[in-house]
């Protein structure tokens, strides 16, 4: 009786324990919601055409590819579980993993991802009436691919015959295969050691081919149009109000997705967005202008406001080598007058406009960025290139530029003071402005820039900059503007003396930029043509051993920089912001679409604090470094 | 309807003549001619357009040049603009507008409408009833005791709401409002309590134009000779207010309604903004900036007919309100 009685009231103090337990538990839980806004809308959303960030947030979250990258940057199993590639680099197959799923905009299971979904989705991604995609980074990468692209766009061209005969020769003609229901292999045309990078990026997703044949036109346009196979499937997309991603029920890897649900809002303001976190009622929020200094200096939020990792865009500058201006194209032939340019630019005042707190960390001295690429050894590919790495903001040096600028004058000034080969007249660059030419110095220079505050206020200090440096006696800059897209109205048409731009970084080989810097390269915006870097990296995309292969590659690089041709400025990213996200959970990658997934992700209830951030982020460096040394062994 | 007026009932041909020669019948088919003649040039003018913005931007820049002609041939944009026209028209009839090429590519304009339409209807309409009744009741207000504390106190309001630009005291709103009641800042279709702020938002402005525009007709009417005589016939003064100035002075302001009702569906490009609601606000200058020609041809299609609706049911409804129109016609010397 007794003990029965004891027994009663043991089980009831048990019982109000567990409550109290949970009751405890619920209400120190991490939320589980991801709230954050966009502010540009996105059109249509195909997974292999997705130029804004939003779309990319998306896409990233619905679709999985073969591979992605973990927290530490290393490639991880994602659809398939294990892969392997022949001795040459050349052959690589993928073993998928059994039981995935396409699901619907409703989260039901419509049919598993088999090998032939990767097969069909590059079929879709080389037909260019199929849709947009960046093909053209791995059209020399997979055998018969650009074979394949040409045979269509000659079709289209001509129209001879049926487009399906055509279509039909992708089997034959392009390196990939499904071998059986869940091994895809890919035949590469020469041997490609980093090309898991290039799968993580949106080319190499699946896809449904019966379920795009069945949406036509309409694929894309709407969440029922599309079919997810991530760890979220698309349950809201209005156009300008929201995305809703909800967790999927059967994503393989469910177990590791702390966010239930992911809300995007389309808010028009970026102060509406602060406001909105002040309250409580987002995650994340990144400042920019001039709230960065309004919040630094606010003692209730300065010690939330924590800098992003910069990303792998660099921006560079690059001269004008086809320019109208003839006394511009005279002096940028001169070596010395390049390199004057080189030490004259005050790179450090001119980042500070657009990060006043941590402008010198922004600065990059190579034309690739740090700590995305590593060799055999695991070797960060810059560190061949330390020594202009560790010149810092030193590459000003306004005494050396004056020197340099001395011996173009002497070299191209004769003693009446004119410039050798320069005719006197006047020019138009376009519509932007008439230079009138007088071949006598000061050689005038021509910047365009945009019309934004902190454009015009960097091309006003650049201008105060390079005359002071040289003297408005030996140049003047002139300056112009432009209002639509940079690229088309300045760039291609080449109405500027001097410019800069910003050049993301596609995949891990040092070819994905100095092969396209070549003469005649893609992003070889100033047209300069140097045979010597040219046969360097012709050489160095040959090697196939990593650490030979990036020696090579660095000594072009260098030709590049020391040769005044391209002037590295200051990486991307590296944004202001506050956030309740414990930092360093979220997949990490130069490129691709990994660093966009919020899978793996822990949300905090208060927004992370400095001295939390640094905690972790020494504790994560240390972490990373352990995984690094494990994996050279 | 003209003829209701009439005691004894006409024959019926003198009826149909009357009703052929009405005021009201005149307005209908001159709006009518209207609607066609603005829809006409709109679709011709259009035909003039870069034709870029009739291609959904990765068609027009992998097609050819040929291809192009023959998209263009087929899509019904080159040929003959009269032939294309009532062919768009049939179409029209059928509730077919084309597709968006830009804005949505791929998606019938039609669709894009009809989800963004309910939400300019239903904030425009919620906020027009708010205005209507918060308008006059100040108008009232302010005419009855004028040069009074409230009639001040009214015209304060005015100069701010039309003064101070509106992008500021309605961002202030948000913040403030929402801060206080603790409230989301923007629209939520979930959460009730994110409705009323935009709708008293797109109200301010409103009710300041109804207000000082009723108080200025009542004015101008109680100072009018037959209001005098009917004073100094007595009749009570709430009669004379409600049965006399009242409906005088409402005839101006009532010309404008129907316009104004139905001109919501154009949505407010600040308002939706800023509490990010999915309406039309917007739509057509996106439309236009991103060269999207079959959404520019059906947005300003639908609101000059909107536009040429609302000026024809405001003369409609004048003629309710205003016996003395019925008269104005040539024919109606009597």
């Amino acid at each position: 009786m007794v003990n029965k009685q004891k027994l009663l009231m043991a089980a009831f103090g048990m019982l109000l324990l567990a409550l109290t337990l949970t009751g405890y538990a619920q209400s120190g839980a991490s939320p589980d919601v991801y709230y954050s806004t966009y502010t540009t809308d996105v059109t249509i959303l195909k997974q292999y055409y997705v130029p804004d960030t939003t779309g990319k947030k998306v896409i990233a979250n619905v679709m999985d590819g073969l591979i992605e990258n973990d927290r530490f940057g290393f490639y991880a199993p994602s659809l398939a579980e294990s892969w392997t590639h022949s001795d040459d680099f050349t052959v690589w197959t993928f073993q998928l993993r059994k039981g995935a799923m396409w699901v619907d905009h409703s989260g039901k299971a419509r049919e598993e991802v088999t090998a032939q979904d990767f097969v069909d989705g590059l079929r879709y991604v080389a037909d260019p009436k199929k849709t947009k995609a960046d093909v053209s980074i791995i059209k020399n990468v997979i055998v018969g691919l650009a074979d394949y692209i040409g045979l269509l766009q000659d079709y289209d061209k001509n129209r001879k015959g049926a487009r399906e005969d055509v279509e039909k020769k992708f089997d034959e003609l392009v390196g990939v295969k499904a071998i059986d229901r869940y091994r895809v292999q890919y035949v590469l045309a020469s041997p490609t050691p980093f090309f898991e990078s290039f799968l993580v990026t949106e080319i190499f997703l699946p896809l449904n081919q019966k379920f795009v044949l069945e949406a036509g036109i309409r694929y894309g346009t709407s969440k029922e149009y599309l079919l997810y196979n991530g760890a979220y499937y698309l349950d809201t997309w209005q156009r300008n109000k929201e995305f809703v991603l909800v967790k999927n029920p059967h994503y393989y890897d469910k177990d590791k997705i702390a966010i239930q649900k992911v809300a995007l809002q389309k808010v028009a303001d970026s102060a509406t967005n602060i406001e909105m976190f002040k309250r409580g009622q987002l995650t994340s929020v990144s400042l920019a202008g001039n709230q960065i200094a309004f919040y630094m200096d606010n003692p209730k939020w300065k010690d939330f406001i924590n800098l992003s990792e910069k990303s792998s865009v660099v921006f560079w500058f690059f001269p004008n080598f086809r320019s109208k201006n003839a006394e511009f194209s005279a002096f940028i032939q001169q070596e010395s007058f390049r390199k004057a340019l080189y030490h004259a630019i005050d790179r450090l005042i001119l980042a500070q406009i657009y990060n006043s707190y941590d402008a010198e960390e922004m600065l990059i001295n190579t034309i690739l960025p740090d700590d995305v690429i590593f060799d055999e050894k695991g070797n960060d590919y810059t560190s061949a290139l330390q020594d202009l790495k560790d010149l810092g903001k030193g590459t000003y040096q306004p005494e050396l530029a004056r020197a340099y600028f001395q011996s173009a004058r002497e070299a191209l000034v004769d003693a009446k003071g004119m410039i050798k080969g320069v005719k006197p007249g006047k020019v138009k660059i376009g519509s932007l402005v008439e230079l009138d030419i007088d071949a006598k110095l000061p050689i005038q220079l021509v910047y365009t820039h945009g019309t934004s505050t902190d454009e015009t206020q960097m091309a006003l200090l650049l201008k105060a900059n390079l005359e002071q440096v040289f003297g408005k006696e030996n140049l003047r800059v002139v300056l112009a503007q432009y209002t639509n897209n940079k690229y088309e109205t300045v760039i291609l048409p080449g109405y500027y003396d001097l410019c800069y731009d910003s050049f993301s970084f596609k995949y891990a080989d040092p070819f994905a930029q100095l092969g396209r810097l070549v003469t005649g390269g893609e992003v070889n915006d100033g047209g300069f043509s140097v045979p010597e870097f040219d046969a360097l990296v012709a050489e160095a995309s040959s090697k196939i051993l990593l650490s030979e292969r990036y020696q090579l590659f660095a000594k072009a690089e260098r030709l590049l920089i020391e040769g005044g041709y391209i002037l590295p400025w200051e990486s991307g990213g590296g944004t202001y912001g506050m956030s309740k996200e414990k930092p360093f959970t979220a997949p990490r990658g130069g490129f691709g679409l990994s660093r966009f997934k919020y899978k793996g992700i822990v949300l905090q209830n208060d927004p992370v604090t400095k001295d939390e951030f640094e905690k972790l982020k020494t504790e994560y460096l240390k972490e990373l470094e352990e995984r690094k040394s494990i994996f050279n062994q | 309807m003209a003829t209701a007026q009439k005691k004894t009932p006409a024959k019926p041909r003198t009826r149909m003549k009357r009703f052929f020669q009405s005021y009201g019948f005149r307005r209908s088919w001159q709006s009518a001619l209207t609607v066609f003649l603005v829809l006409f040039f709109v679709f011709v003018l259009l035909r003039l357009m870069p034709i870029e913005g009739y291609f959904t931007r990765q068609d027009y820049e992998i097609m050819t040049e040929a291809q192009r002609a023959d998209y263009l041939e087929e899509n019904g944009i080159t040929g003959n603009p009269v032939v294309l026209f009532f062919r768009f028209l049939g179409n029209l009839f059928r509730g077919d507008l084309g597709m968006s090429f830009r804005i949505q590519p791929n998606v019938e304009i039609t669709r894009i409408l009809s989800e963004k339409i309910p939400y300019s209807l239903m904030f425009g309409i919620a906020s027009m009833g708010i205005s209507l009744f918060f308008g006059f009741a100040l108008g009232m207000a302010m005419a009855h005791y004028k040069d009074r504390l409230v009639d001040g106190a009214g015209t304060l309001y005015v100069v701010v709401v039309r003064a101070v630009p509106s992008l500021i005291y309605l961002f202030l709103i948000q913040i403030w409002v929402t801060g206080f009641f603790n409230i989301p800042m923007t629209y939520s279709s979930k959460d009730p309590s994110t409705w009323f702020l935009p709708v008293i938002s797109l109200s301010l402005a409103s009710i300041a134009w109804y207000a000082i525009w009723l108080r200025r007709f009542m004015v101008d009417e109680e100072n009018k000779d037959y209001v005098k005589f009917a004073k100094a016939k007595g009749v009570p003064q709430k009669r004379i207010i409600s049965g006399h100035v009242l409906r005088n002075a409402l005839v101006p302001l009532a010309q404008y309604i129907p316009l104004q009702l139905l001109l919501t569906i154009s949505g407010s490009l600040i308002i939706e903004s800023i509490y990010s609601i999915p309406g039309m606000g917007g739509l057509l200058i996106e439309a236009i900036k991103e060269k999207d020609n079959g959404l520019v041809q059906s947005l300003v299609m639908l609101f000059s007919v909107l536009g040429v609706l609302g000026v024809y049911l405001g003369d409609m409804l004048m003629l309710l309100v205003d016996p003395r129109i019925k008269l104005a016609g040539k024919t109606d010397g009597e």
